[in-house]
């Protein structure tokens, strides 16, 4: 086999392009998670009736669905459904939203749930409000229990955003089948952009698991 | 609603009355018509087989625990009631948990200013010196910036009796306080709560330490299948001629 790796060093800008819109798309689409997801957790645990009914039918249905399928609907069929056409961009970056809302949204109910009853009994004995109870109680703990596992969505988020490619929104995995297609070099330009995922997960998951160990030193 | 305080006789009103308290899980009746009224300054102990309704019973002293029928007073507050009366009521009653529920995320001072400071009985720095003062008291002033991870058993309990005390409550309520602990640090927890019987604060102490129930209680109460099944002094109690019930109860116990 021929290697020839200074064609990826040619072509560093448009590959570095790729890796911001790949930062780009995650990070938005994490915001925009963090909100629907927190609605979702919010309207299942506190509100009632519908709202909670919504809430948990929008996470099983996004939990359900296979990413690919919602991309494709989300930018094929939406605009036909209703009348609204969006960018490979926007599409991309709503389907990774509602993803990420829904992932979210169980992330933060385990953790909120996750807090012992026997906490919340104590802080009710001591006379506290219910801000009181959420903001000092209820909130640090189950922030501590959320973090590993939001680590982890994040790194889902970033992996996932290469499937955009597939609608041509030009993030790294676009970028890198673009410039394989033209010099025929699949194999320098997957390796490398293979290598660029991995440095950007790997540290991420590594934290998770560092940050759930010390916590479960912390409780006991 | 509130009940008015009559002023000449708030010194003969009791710190917790209850008649007729009935509380049903399903088909299951946890608490079938009990009264009870203990008096400013009385310790009365709670004894009884486990699920005869004890725990329940006392979270329905702090409204913990809500109830179907009945009628119940806690230091002039009658429950059911709004939240904002049902905080009042809570600051003014002291709740210690079998597993101490300290909160793990904060120091042990931390957990101490906690309810003075966000209640807005105290200022920060009275708060803090409060805090001193009471781990002083149950013999743990050394542990103070640590969290309760780091401390045994014997100590986050008494960490948590200092929790409530720094409320400075009228009222203290016991639920099971040493069920959890290891043999050797149930005596350091009733220790604290013997000094503290003698403050006069009004106590309600739901134990299976006999012995405690003997020497500390002005009154027992027997409580068997959701019912209050003997009243006494511990002389009564302990002595000959008392209930079948609980004679059968205290010869598998002591």
């Amino acid at each position: 086999m021929n290697l020839d790796f200074s064609i990826v060093l040619k072509n560093l800008p448009l590959l570095l392009h790729g890796a911001e819109w790949t930062v780009m798309l995650t990070i938005s689409s994490l915001i925009v998670g963090t909100i629907i997801g927190l609605v979702a957790c919010f309207g299942r645990l506190l509100g009632g009736g519908l709202l909670s009914w919504i809430s948990t039918g929008y996470v099983e249905l996004f939990r359900t669905l296979p990413e690919m399928v919602t991309i494709f609907w989300i930018y094929y069929c939406f605009p036909f459904a209703f009348d609204l056409s969006l960018s490979p961009t926007g599409s991309g970056i709503v389907a990774l939203s509602l993803f990420a809302g829904a992932v979210l949204a169980e992330v933060f109910r385990a953790g909120i749930e996750a807090v012992p009853l026997g906490q919340i009994q104590a802080a009710k004995s001591l006379g506290l409000s219910e801000f009181r109870i959420w903001y000092s109680v209820i909130l640090p703990q189950a922030l501590r229990l959320m973090i590993p596992a939001f680590i982890l969505v994040v790194a889902d988020l970033v992996k996932m955003s290469g499937l955009l490619s597939a609608i041509g929104v030009s993030e790294l995995v676009y970028e890198a089948s673009i410039l394989s297609e033209n010099s025929f070099r699949y194999f320098e330009f997957f390796t490398v952009i293979g290598i660029v995922y991995f440095i950007i997960i790997f540290p991420t998951s590594l934290a998770a698991r560092r940050l759930d160990a010390r916590f479960v030193a912390q409780r006991t | 609603m509130r009940v008015e305080e009559p002023t000449d006789r708030g010194a003969t009103r009791p710190a917790i009355e209850c008649r007729g308290l009935t509380k049903r899980y399903g088909s299951f009746t946890a608490l079938s018509d009990v009264s009870l009224a203990v008096s400013p300054g009385e310790v009365v102990c709670v004894i009884g087989p486990s699920g005869g309704g004890k725990s329940t019973l006392l979270k329905m002293f702090n409204g913990l625990e809500p109830f179907d029928t009945g009628s119940l007073v806690v230091n002039g507050i009658a429950l059911p009631n709004t939240r904002g009366e049902l905080r009042r009521l809570r600051r003014e009653v002291g709740m210690v948990f079998q597993s101490f529920n300290l909160f793990p995320h904060m120091t042990v001072r931390r957990n101490l200013m906690l309810g003075p400071v966000s209640t807005g009985k105290l200022k920060r720095e009275e708060a803090d010196a409060r805090a001193e003062q009471l781990l002083e008291r149950v013999g743990i002033r050394d542990q103070i910036d640590k969290h309760p991870g780091q401390l045994s058993g014997g100590q986050q309990q008494r960490v948590a009796i200092a929790r409530a005390l720094a409320m400075e409550p009228k009222i203290m309520l016991f639920d099971e306080a040493t069920s959890a602990l290891d043999p050797e640090m149930v005596k350091e927890v009733l220790d604290v709560m013997k000094e503290l019987a003698h403050t006069g604060i009004t106590m309600v102490v739901v134990t299976h330490e006999m012995g405690f129930a003997r020497s500390v209680a002005d009154r027992i109460v027997f409580m068997m299948a959701g019912t209050v099944a003997a009243v006494g002094t511990p002389g009564e109690f302990f002595g000959s001629a008392c209930d079948e019930r609980v004679r059968s109860f205290l010869s598998k116990v002591l």
